[in-house]
């Protein structure tokens, strides 16, 4: 019976941390605060060239291809 | 009473003032041609080579010696670039003439440009309002350029546009002068 009651009394000891420990900051308040992410007040925008494309005539984003100072060349938006 | 000794003195004299002139008593002014119609550098050159088209040439313009060049874009002529080079007699009366260049420029922006000697280029509106303007100037010796653009209010000529073109006028004008 002694030997019995002291492998209960072992047994508790070990598995008592790890049973009662989810519980032990129950009744704790957090103290950090969290922060919303800040929005960006406008949309950010990705330059492609005029018509919202990668461009025509290979000119990329942020320019466009039209007849101006230089002739039919890429210009910039 | 002329004497062999006084003609061969004479004679002398007028060698040496030949010489005198040939190396460096007129100026730049002794190795430029009559011949302007080569002057004016064509804009088509910096383009896709058609966008523009030049009118006649004004040799002489307003009874100053030089020419005058106007090239149209092809693009319902909103865009035009008029090409003055114009011999004064000295560097100093180049130089002035063109202090009054930018005076058709509203709302002028003045900065130096790395073209020829006294290269300025001034960026506005026409006077009216109604057209962008920019106009290089620069001489060499006693040649004055300037190059005017025009073109519409939201799409002014593009300052390397500009300089590239001032550049090639200002090798040909070099090119001209024989040096």
């Amino acid at each position: 019976m002694h030997r019995l009651t002291m492998a209960v009394a072992v047994a508790a000891l070990l598995t008592g941390p790890i049973l009662t420990a989810p519980t032990a900051g129950a009744g704790t308040v957090p103290d950090t605060t969290y922060t919303q992410p800040s929005v960006p007040a406008v949309p950010k925008v990705i330059a492609l060239d005029c018509q919202g494309t990668t461009g025509n005539m290979g000119c990329g984003p942020g320019w466009f291809w039209r007849d101006g100072w230089r002739g039919w060349a890429c210009y910039p938006c | 009473m002329l004497t062999a000794k006084t003609l061969a003195k004479a004679a002398g004299a007028c060698a040496a003032v030949a010489v005198a002139a040939t190396f460096g008593g007129f100026g730049s002014a002794a190795a430029q041609s009559g011949d302007f119609n080569a002057l004016p550098v064509d804009p088509n050159l910096l383009t896709d080579s058609l966008a523009y088209s030049a009118a006649p040439f004004i040799i002489n313009p307003n009874g100053q010696q030089g020419v005058e060049a106007t090239y149209t874009h092809r693009e319902g002529g909103t865009r035009s670039i008029t090409t003055s080079i114009l011999l004064y007699p000295n560097e100093q009366a180049a130089i002035a003439s063109l202090s009054a260049a930018a005076d058709q420029v509203a709302m002028p922006r003045k900065t130096a440009a790395a073209v020829g000697a006294n290269g300025n280029l001034v960026s506005g509106m026409t006077l009216n309002g109604t057209q962008s303007t920019s106009v290089l100037t620069f001489n060499q010796g006693n040649v004055a350029t300037t190059i005017e653009f025009d073109g519409p209010a939201n799409d002014p000529a593009p300052e390397d546009f500009v300089i590239d073109l001032g550049k090639k006028q200002d090798t040909a004008i070099l090119d001209w002068q024989g040096v």
